[in-house]
């Protein structure tokens, strides 16, 4: 397994369930020791050299195991020792003021964790990845159990983490529309492999040899439709209702054009864009194509 | 952070883990009962068997009657649940994926549940010289008590190491629970057995079996230490809450078999703990 990641990115870990995410994930964190190669964290041994390969490198797990006896204050007060942060009381309660406020659970820092709702233990399991300066931060599935608010707000801060503090966020995720809109780049891992590595977009091009465009318009007539399927790069028209959907072959921009022929045919235009959640229809065309019978995430 | 810091934030933590775990305090409530029913029933049935001479030294009575029993199991309960409850409640894979030394973390644990057993050990002295002061006056001899503390605190490293070890390698703390009982009432039980035989058939090597038996030591020790400082009428009292005799014909031999058994159970923990994997959550 190769994988080249630059500061500042955030990258999207995807792979179907058994693909191996969390083991490599485990692998860069120490956690288990690989039966075969070697793994090296900041140029160290991430087992013999745990605490030189892992400074700067925080991990929130998959449905975290918090330590339900105690509160959120008391367990990022754990995690501030064992990092090392502020030896001053005053500085370690700021501290953890502060990434309980950045994920939005300062007024449940004295509550046990055992009463927190699932989204909360999430929110607490992203403040302690995001105690003291890490650079590089491994999130295994951090939006699960989130609203869609909360949802929103951990993008907010992980894309705030990459461009203003120029940290890198490596993300394992299977919410494609989440990874599409916060991923800079993505990597697709199956059977322990990566199958592709790059720019969204660029996966997006290199995995399909198609795009979609969807159109709305009012007063389309078959004869206009008919005109769109004549264009070179067109090969199918899916309509429905007032709107259809153009599978356009490679990745030309045919939007213009489409446009032109439905103005001049006196049709009202109210939208024409490219699909989104391209993503995930690449990330299911990149594992039909290791393994055919299989086309399900 | 130095390192002493983040194992003393480890043992603080374990400490209060195991506390939260709720059986310490029912630790706490065996304790209470087993350190102040017995005098109460002594002192106002009253009995033969102890002469007055002994009154002023009834202490040793809870101290010691608490010894081969209560405190071993105590030391297990503490012991196995230590490492294998963090594997099963899939805690261990969020305090390891820090930037800490694993050494640390199982330094951490291993002082902190022995701090956590230490604490009910010295509970139970107290209460014991507490209730014998209460119902039978003022007591004697109670000098040796740091000493007999200290004494008992490592006879009883015998059973806790055995139970950590077990619970690292096991990483299921029903199962230490059990595997750790089980390896101390059978030598208990193996223990009377070859003390039978061995009065029966005089043959030493029953004997000294039942001497390298793990129990043995742990039992004899506190025994060993306290018997030559004390009178000999306490003697009495010892053999009636059943401590009256060492097994192990000498202190450094005791000392020696807990060493013998202790510092290769922390060792086999230490080197699983050190080259497996950290598991996920074990249900």
């Amino acid at each position: 397994m190769d994988l080249e990641i630059q500061k500042g990115q955030v990258v999207g870990f995807l792979g179907p369930n058994g693909s191996g995410k969390t083991t490599c994930i485990r692998l860069i964190l120490g956690l288990i020791r690989a039966s075969s190669g070697t793994v090296r964290v900041n140029g160290y041994d991430p087992i013999s050299k745990h605490v030189r390969a892992l400074r700067h490198v925080a991990y929130s797990p998959e449905l975290p195991n918090l330590q339900t006896f105690l509160t959120p204050t008391e367990l990022l007060s754990l995690v501030s020792h064992e990092l090392g942060l502020p030896s001053s009381s005053n500085g370690r309660q700021e501290e953890i003021r502060r990434v309980l406020e950045l994920v939005g659970i300062l007024e449940y820092a004295d509550m046990k964790i055992a009463k927190l709702s699932k989204g909360m233990v999430q929110r607490l399991s992203v403040a302690q990845a995001m105690m003291g300066s890490p650079e590089v931060l491994i999130l295994d599935e951090p939006m699960i159990g989130l609203d869609p608010a909360g949802s929103a707000h951990f993008r907010e801060v992980f894309r705030e983490f990459a461009s203003q503090k120029g940290g890198t966020v490596f993300m394992s995720s299977h919410i494609m529309s989440e990874v599409e809109s916060l991923c800079t780049s993505v990597a697709i891992i199956h059977g322990g492999r990566i199958l592709y590595h790059g720019k969204v977009v660029d996966v997006i091009q290199k995995v399909l040899d198609y795009s979609v465009v969807y159109l709305e318009a009012q007063g389309l007539t078959e004869q206009t439709i008919g005109k769109i399927r004549e264009i070179a790069s067109v090969s199918k028209i899916v309509p429905n209702g007032d709107s259809l959907e153009i599978i356009v072959q490679g990745h030309t921009d045919v939007r213009p054009e489409i446009s032109d022929l439905v103005v001049k045919s006196g049709a009202k235009l109210y939208s024409i864009r490219q699909a989104e959640n391209m993503l995930e229809r690449a990330y299911i065309e990149a594992l039909s194509k290791t393994n055919p019978g299989q086309r399900t995430i | 952070m130095s390192r002493p810091d983040v194992i003393l934030s480890f043992m603080r933590y374990e400490i209060k883990r195991a506390i939260a775990r709720r059986k310490v305090l029912a630790l706490i409530a065996f304790t209470v009962l087993l350190d102040t029913l017995p005098y109460y029933a002594l002192s106002t049935a009253g009995t033969t068997l102890i002469p007055g001479s002994a009154y002023p030294y009834i202490w040793v009575a809870g101290v010691f009657a608490v010894q081969p029993l209560f405190l071993n199991f105590t030391a297990i309960l503490i012991a196995a649940g230590a490492m294998s409850e963090e594997y099963e409640q899939g805690t261990a894979e969020l305090l390891l994926s820090k930037p800490v030394e694993r050494n640390d973390y199982f330094a951490g644990k291993f002082l902190g549940g022995y701090i956590l057993f230490l604490t009910i050990l010295a509970f139970n002295i107290i209460l014991s010289v507490a209730s014998a002061f209460t119902f039978f006056g003022t007591q004697f001899g109670l000098e040796i008590l740091p000493g007999l503390f200290l004494v008992q605190a490592f006879a009883a490293l015998i059973f806790y190491s055995l139970a950590f070890m077990l619970g690292e390698l096991v990483r299921r703390s029903s199962l230490a629970y059990i595997f750790s009982s089980a390896v101390f009432f059978s030598s208990f039980i193996i223990s009377a057995y070859m003390d039978l035989i061995y009065t029966l058939t005089g043959k030493t090597i029953y004997k000294t079996i039942q001497i390298y038996l793990p129990t043995s030591p742990a039992n004899s020790l506190p025994i060993q230490y306290a018997s030559p400082l004390l009178p000999q009428a306490v003697g009495i009292v010892l053999q009636f809450v059943g401590s009256g005799n060492a097994i192990v014909p000498t202190f450094d031999l005791s000392v020696t078999i807990l060493l013998a058994y202790t510092i290769p159970a922390i060792a086999i923990a230490a080197a699983y703990f050190w080259f497996a994997d950290i598991s996920r959550k074990i249900s």
